[in-house]
Order: structure tokens, then sequence, then C-alpha cells
């Protein structure tokens, strides 16, 4: 029986919370939104209030997330599968190919990702790839190396404990060790990786978005925050900054939280 | 000694593989001109593009390379840039990153102690909360919030802001990893041991507890170089600041394709130089570096 941490809690409450909040405000009733925003116009775009453009935002950046989240999670977790079950040379290969991706900072490749992206889809060789699926590629490419050296560390560490030493005693082979013994205890920090992946990945495309170099459309809260860089220039308006800013802490508060509890909690054997 | 010579040549090898893997993504763009889509390029461009990069002739990969040592413009135009001002220009942004790396410091002890304090009384869910408001801010969002008030104002204040919104995020970071290892290592037996024969609490911190928190801090010190750096960059944008971030954003938005390859090939260099050193700094200080196995 396991016991899920109070704080893990909180912060998968708020995270669903904010899910479903953007889903309701942002994309089922954006017009009772519109008509009841107190926080008025946005000063770009006259058509459109702060609340529409903050909460429709936050359901782009919050898929963008949960996508690149999951897919550099599973990405990672491949990765440091094939080098355990490989060792040797395999392995060793393996990680410095990890470091090699880990020691790159993640804002400028993905520009460089982006730029060859946006290239690739004005010759029309994009594969289908709109703005949306080009940015969780380009922030996968990138955020897989950190979850694949946590899992490689991970597995390294459960491979010596007495029970999996004990059914590789018993004939058991490498990918029975990973399916039937590794695997299950492996799935809660997946979680944690997983949720510690949302963030990095949310942050990094607001950035790189704010740079006016993502095409985002519908538009990110980053991409909402950089066109709103004249009108608080020029207007002072921290009202157009101030609620985006909020949702993006909310959103990062609500993951550090579950992804630090979860990672951290001992289980205990069923 | 060994090892750590493994640890060089591990990070000296990246060098290549990013100015090979760097130059090969550009070299694979299309620069198609069969279409009158408007951001399609012209043909004249996308021949200046295939020279500016050697596409096509042997050992063409070396040509962004070629240009810059012999002090040639990288890139199509006129905006295209020297090794000098490349240099002149990665040199404002590390100006600005070494003014943050104080700050970092000032925000890493501040943070640190108060957390320690927080952790007995009534505000412990602060010790959480402040690093996820920390960690859930783009640089760019206390910048746009300071910006109206400097950016008309010169005497190195734009610069000076910079440092301080680029500073906040590294700082709560080191804080948090150091004030953690110290608290670890202040509920260890030999602590107890230490100050049981009588030594003061200084004492006990400076010889026996510090040298077991360097190597958390120094494990930190890559992601903090890194997020100094790159953290200047959206600062540098909003403060409208002429250095190497302004020039990549640049250079990426107007596709100077040998610019992005040279400009990432330097930066990725710049990081390694910071990993060497602080492996030179670990094996000096730290023993079991020097015992390690690879």
């Amino acid at each position: 029986m396991s016991r899920v941490p109070p704080r893990a809690i909180f912060g998968l409450t708020l995270l669903v919370g904010l899910g479903v909040l953007s889903l309701v405000a942002g994309r089922l009733f954006p017009e009772a939104l519109a008509s009841t925003c107190p926080l008025g116009m946005d000063p770009t775009r006259p058509d459109r209030t702060v609340c529409e453009l903050a909460f429709g935002g936050l359901w782009v950046s919050l898929a963008v997330g949960l996508a690149a989240g999951a897919l550099s999670t599973f990405i990672g977790l491949a990765v440091a599968a094939v080098a355990r079950l490989s060792g040797g040379a395999v392995e060793q290969a393996l990680l410095r190919g990890v470091d090699a991706v880990f020691a790159l900072p993640d804002v400028l490749v993905v520009m460089v990702l982006q730029l060859a992206g946006q290239s690739l889809a004005d010759a029309g060789q994009g594969g289908g790839f709109g703005p949306f699926g080009l940015m969780v590629a380009s922030l996968a490419l990138v955020g897989w190396a950190g979850p694949a050296r946590m899992f490689r560390n991970r597995l390294f560490t459960l491979e010596s404990q007495e029970y999996v030493a004990a059914a590789r005693a018993l004939g058991g082979g490498g990918a029975h060790l990973l399916r039937v013994h590794l695997w299950p205890a492996l799935r809660p920090f997946a979680l944690a990786v997983f949720l510690s992946r949302l963030p990095a990945a949310i942050l990094t495309e607001s950035t790189v978005s704010f740079f006016g170099i993502a095409r985002m459309e519908p538009m990110s809260l980053g991409r909402y925050l950089g066109t709103s860089y004249a009108a608080l220039i020029y207007e002072g308006g921290g009202r157009v900054v101030l609620p985006a800013w909020a949702l993006l802490v909310l959103l990062v508060l609500g993951a550090s939280l579950a992804s630090q509890a979860l990672s951290a909690t001992p289980r205990r054997a069923a | 000694m060994r090892v750590v010579t493994q640890r060089l040549a591990r990070q000296l090898i990246l060098v290549p593989v990013v100015a090979v893997a760097s130059y090969f993504l550009m070299a694979a763009l299309p620069l198609t001109t069969e279409t009158d889509a408007k951001r399609q390029v012209s043909k004249e461009l996308a021949a200046s593009y295939q020279r500016d990069l050697g596409i096509g002739e042997p050992l063409g990969f070396l040509r962004p390379w070629e240009k810059l040592f012999r002090g040639e413009r990288l890139g199509t135009s006129a905006q295209g840039i020297t090794g000098d001002e490349l240099l002149l220009k990665l040199s404002g942004s590390v100006g600005v990153g070494l003014m943050a790396l104080p700050l970092a410091l000032a925000w890493a002890l501040g943070f640190a102690l108060l957390r320690t304090t927080w952790r007995r009384g009534r505000w412990a869910a602060l010790g959480d909360a402040v690093p996820a408001v920390a960690f859930g801010t783009p640089v760019f969002i206390p910048a746009l919030l300071l910006a109206p008030a400097v950016v008309e104002r010169g005497h190195m204040l734009p610069e000076l802001c910079a440092a301080l919104v680029t500073s906040v995020w590294p700082g709560i970071f080191l804080g948090t990893l150091v004030g953690d290892s110290l608290e670890t290592e202040l509920s260890r037996d030999y602590v107890r041991t230490a100050l049981g024969k009588g030594l003061s609490r200084g004492t006990v911190l400076r010889r026996h507890v510090l040298p077991n928190v360097w190597p958390a801090l120094l494990d930190a010190v890559g992601p903090v170089a890194t997020s100094l750096l790159a953290g200047s960059f959206a600062a540098e944008r909003v403060f409208g600041l002429p250095y190497f971030g302004q020039l990549y954003v640049l250079a990426v938005l107007n596709k100077q394709v040998a610019v992005v390859v040279v400009a990432t090939t330097t930066f990725a260099s710049l990081l390694v130089l910071v990993s060497l050193a602080v492996e030179a700094l670990r094996y000096a200080l730290d023993p079991r570096s020097r015992e390690a196995t690879a």
C-alpha cells in the first residue's frame, strides 16, 4: 500500500484545475469570459479581452507542455532502457550522446530547430507538422537527455536490489527483468520525471515564442506576452502581463510540487 | 588524473560535434525558389546561402570557419558579422553574465538562510513557493516589467537590470541546492562529534561541513552558467542591449545561417570552457573526484 503525499495531491489538483479552467474558460465558453473580464481589452488586439488571450494561451501552453513532456519522457525512457539492456560500449556511447545533448542550451537549440522546421514547412516538406507539432518535436528533441540520464541512474540503482539479483539468478533475461520487475518500480518515478519536464517545456516554448521565432497560433502564453511588449512599454499596462505571468507561475508551482513530492517518496511494496 | 583527462576529453569533443551538427542541420535547410510564396528566398539569396555554407564543395563544411578566420563578414548581406564583432558581442553578454553571477550568489545565500529559518516556523510553505515563483517566471517577464523605467536611461542601468533579472532563477536554484545540502551535512554524526569535542559552530562549518557542500555547488555551476548566459539573451532583447543574444535571435530570424552555425558553436565552446574550469576546480577542492571511476 502506498500513500500519495499531500504536496503531490495539491500539485496535481492545481494542474488539473488549471487544465479544466483553461478548457472551460478558454475553449468552451470564451464569450462568457469576454463579457465578464475585469481587465479590459488587449491594446494590441482590440477585438479580444486580456482574459480571453490569457486563458486561451494557457490552454495552448498546457497542451504543448503535456505533449512535449510526455514525448521527451518516453524517448528518455527508451534510451535508458536500451543503454541498460545493451551495457558495455553501447551504454557508454549512448551516455556520451546524452551528455552532448544535455550540455546544449535548450533555448538556442529550439530556435535552430524551429528555423529548420519552418524552412521545411515553407518548402512543402514539413511532413504535416504545423506550428504545434513542430514546437512539440523541437522541445522533445532537446528535452530527452535529462530524463534519459535520470532513468538510467534509477535503473542502475534498482538493478542492485536483491529481488532483481534473485530474478536474474533464476534465469530472468534483461527484457523480462525490465518488464516484470523494474518497470513497476519505475512507474512513480516516470510520472515525477514527466511532471518535471512539463514546466521546462512550457518555459522554453514561452521564451522562444516571446522572441518571435515560433509561429504558435492560436497564441500560447509566451507568444501573448511577446506581443504585449509594445503595449507594456507605451501604455504602462501591467494588467496585460500579470494575468499570463500568474497562470505560468501556477502551472510551474503545480508541476514542481507534484514532481518533487513523487520523486522523493519511498514506495512501499504492496 | 586519467579520469580527469577522460572527462576533459569528453567535454572538448562536444565542440566539433556541435560545429558539425549545426553545419549539416543548416546545410539541410531547403532553400528552394520554385514558388513565389512570401517566405521563400530569392534565387540570389539561395545562391548566397550555398556559397556561405560551401554546400556541394569538398570540405565545404569548413567554409564558415575559413571566412571567420580570414576576417570576412559571415552572412549574406552587409548585416553579416566578422569574428571580431562576434567576440565583442559575446564579451558583452559574458559581461552581463558576470555581473549576474555575484547577484545570483547573493540571492542563493539569502534564500538558503531564509529557507533554513522558515523551515522551523509557520512560513515553511514559503520554502517551496518561492522557488516555484522563481522557476515559473521566465526572464523576460521581470525584464518587461522593468523595461519602461530603464530603457531610456543610460549609465549601465540596462546592463545592471539585465543582470538583476537574469540572476534571480539561478540564485534561487543555487540557494535551494546549497540549503538542502547544508542541512543534510549539518545533521550528520561527524558534525555532532566535532561540536561535542568543543569546536565552535563556525569552525565546524568552515573546516568540516563546507568541504562536503562544495561538490553540490560545483554540480550546479554548469546549469547555472547556461541559464545565466541564455537568460541574458531574453533580457538583452527586452532592454535593447546589442550583444550576443540580440545577434543570435536576429541571425535566426533573418536566416543568417553561417552566423547561426558559428554563434551556436561559439556558445557551446564557452559552456565547455566553463565545464573545464569547474572540472579543474573540482579536482582541486574535492579529493573524491580524484579517486572516482569514470
